[in-house]
């Protein structure tokens, strides 16, 4: 090294360790920075073995590596990840990290072949490496609150019913209980319309409603009955909400969907007779209570009909109550038949049914209610009981006390009966 | 990007070269590890940077852990070279090269990394020699990776071609099948291509 004089200024001047090593391990030059960090100075290493200072280093591999740089005149390296330090050397660097030694880089180049000697140089990367081991960890973190979310969207998918649609309505993802629910499958539903899944049964005004809700940017809820890929019918509650981007633009709606055929089924049996299926008195008394408190002029235009079925007793005690509940059960249908659509129909109790027929006059509720005894007088029981029945009817007077329009009908009825049957009659 | 090609011919003289060169490496390793063995007639292509994903799908088990090295080369012939070898290749390397029979996961990384070195450095030098260009190698990189996260999209937008190189190392009673993907830029993929039609002219003329 005598004849390099400038080489090792330069090399004193980095921020580095070099040394100069054969294949024996004996040290031909140490520079500054090692003996510095080392303690150990160049005058007490040079010439001896470098065993003597570090008999920790896995010599078999070190001469390997010495081997490799001298055989393919390329340099060889260490991991410069690994956890064993080559020379340990202390941190001066405060740190609160468990990274206490120094973490090298080292690299061992071909120095001069003919002496089979090589440079190792140790390039200090503990920040670099402080940096990473944070990284990891911080990736670490990610990924296990990836994880959890993914675990999150699973439990979500299987347990929630999602759709979510374009603004336009078209259907771009839906949740797997969803798909389940409605018996599709995604890629039958992705791209089409959400109106596919529409029963038909709902106003239109309640599809309005939402829409008009939707597009101004707030949320819907309400029960909607949808259709399944089979074409039955299923009952949903439902909350649309409208999904806007940074920029206040609407980019998708998305939608959640509960389950409430249970609920719509417990409702139906609420209001249902359960033998005749007609509504029961219950739900008849809930309208009327409605109709008489809101007082809405679309509502308040009937008329109100008491059917009561003729000598139903005599049936009962003749052929039996079988019989009696087969008479009920055709009455029934036979009314139901005779009435428009948006009239309501309810069994009163015992025999007795009541009718509401909506938006209609005296006169004209007089010959429905005709037609309704014709076609009772035409029924027959189990194929050969002939029945009849006997009909009051009134007009609802805007702002009176419903229980005085029953009673009006009520008075029309016992009119009818003490008039021989098979009768209608109207008390205005 | 990938408007840069290479006929049959030219394929043929790199299979040639790469064919030198592994086995100038193989000779390396016996040497150099003390592993007497045998490397594979290498299977080489040329593909477009675009298709790394799928060709290390190609030649690797989807749901194995690998030991990549990534070792950068600069210069004229400048790129990086991908070393992927298995977890179960990497544990033999390392019993053998460590002579312990469970070896510490460092003793493995650097044991991997001993066989990159000599490995790439063979063929990227031989390369380097028949091009007359200068190289100079950077300390590889380790990662213990997936297989699904071996693909890098920095690398894809790096660089535009690959030299795959995939073969298979016997050591004593190990087998370790190993993959190297040389990754490289435009100019040092012409300046390949132009030595390699050099090379072509000698031959014919």
């Amino acid at each position: 090294m005598d004849d390099l004089k400038f080489p090792e200024i330069l090399l004193n001047s980095l921020e580095n360790g070099h040394f100069v090593i054969d294949e024996n391990f004996t040290v031909t030059y140490w520079n500054r920075w090692l003996s510095i960090n080392t303690q150990i100075t160049s005058e007490e290493i040079v010439g001896k073995s470098l065993k003597d200072f570090f008999p920790k280093i896995n010599y078999k591999i070190l001469q390997r590596k010495i081997r490799t740089a001298l055989r393919l005149s390329t340099p060889t390296f260490y991991d410069s990840n690994s956890n064993t330090i080559f020379i340990p050397i202390v941190r001066n660097k405060v740190t609160k990290t468990a990274l206490k030694l120094m973490q090298q880089q080292v690299t061992i180049s071909p120095y001069i072949a003919t002496e089979n000697t090589v440079m190792v140089s140790i390039y200090n990367i503990s920040e670099l490496h402080e940096t990473k081991l944070s990284l990891v960890k911080e990736i670490e973190k990610v990924n296990e609150l990836n994880e959890t979310l993914e675990h999150n969207q699973d439990i979500i998918d299987k347990n929630i019913m999602i759709m979510k649609t374009t603004p336009d309505g078209t259907i771009t993802d839906t949740s797997s209980l969803f798909c389940e629910f409605f018996g599709y499958k995604k890629n039958e539903l992705i791209g089409k319309k959400a109106s596919v899944l529409k029963s038909g049964n709902l106003p239109n005004s309640l599809y309005k409603e939402l829409w008009n809700t939707v597009t101004h940017e707030k949320s819907w809820s309400g029960e909607v009955e949808n259709l399944t890929s089979t074409g039955n019918k299923k009952w949903v509650q439902s909350r649309i909400t409208p999904i806007l981007d940074d920029d206040g633009v609407l980019i998708e709606f998305n939608a959640v969907y509960q389950d409430i055929e249970n609920k719509k089924l417990i409702e139906e049996l609420y209001i249902t007779d359960p033998l005749t299926q007609i509504y029961n008195r219950r739900y008849f008394d809930q309208l009327m209570n409605t109709i008489s408190k809101k007082q809405r002029k679309a509502d308040t235009d009937f008329v109100i009909l008491i059917a009561d079925i003729d000598h139903f007793k005599s049936i009962n005690d003749t052929y039996g109550h079988q019989v009696g509940d087969e008479a009920l059960k055709d009455v029934a249908t036979t009314l139901k038949g005779t009435l428009r659509d948006n009239d309501v129909i309810a069994r009163w109790g015992g025999e007795e049914f009541v009718i509401m027929l909506r938006n209609i006059g005296l006169e004209e509720a007089q010959m429905i209610a005709e037609k309704i005894r014709a076609n009772v007088q035409t029924t027959k029981v189990c194929d050969n009981i002939d029945i009849t029945t006997s009909i009051g009817l009134t007009k609802y007077i805007l702002g009176e006390d419903t229980n005085l329009t029953f009673k009006r009908a009520d008075n029309a009825l016992l009119k009818a009966k003490a008039s021989g049957r098979n009768l209608v009659l109207t008390e205005l | 990007m990938n408007t840069i090609n290479f006929n049959e011919d030219q394929i043929d003289v790199l299979k040639e070269f790469m064919n030198i060169s592994v086995g100038q490496a193989t000779s390396h390793v016996a040497e150099l590890l003390d592993a007497f063995g045998t490397m594979h007639i290498p299977k080489i292509s040329i593909k477009d940077m675009s298709e790394l994903n799928h060709i290390i799908v190609e030649n690797i088990d989807k749901d194995s852990n690998y030991y990549v090295m990534k070792q950068l080369f600069s210069g004229k012939f400048g790129g990086e070279c991908i070393f992927i070898i298995s977890e179960k290749s990497s544990n033999n390397l390392g019993s053998h090269l460590f002579d312990i029979e469970k070896p510490l996961k460092d003793d493995i990384t650097d044991a991997v990394m001993e066989l990159t070195n000599i490995v790439t450095s063979s063929i990227i030098s031989r390369l380097t020699e028949e091009l007359n260009v200068e190289v100079q190698f950077f300390a590889p990189t380790s990662n213990f990776l997936q297989a699904a996260n071996i693909v890098d999209t920095d690398d894809v937008n790096t660089y535009s071609k690959i030299i795959v190189v995939s073969t298979e190392l016997e050591f004593k009673d190990h087998n370790i099948s190993a993959n190297i993907f040389i990754l490289t830029k435009d100019e040092a993929i012409i300046s390949l291509r132009d030595l390699i039609d050099k090379k072509i002219e000698e031959l014919y003329s």
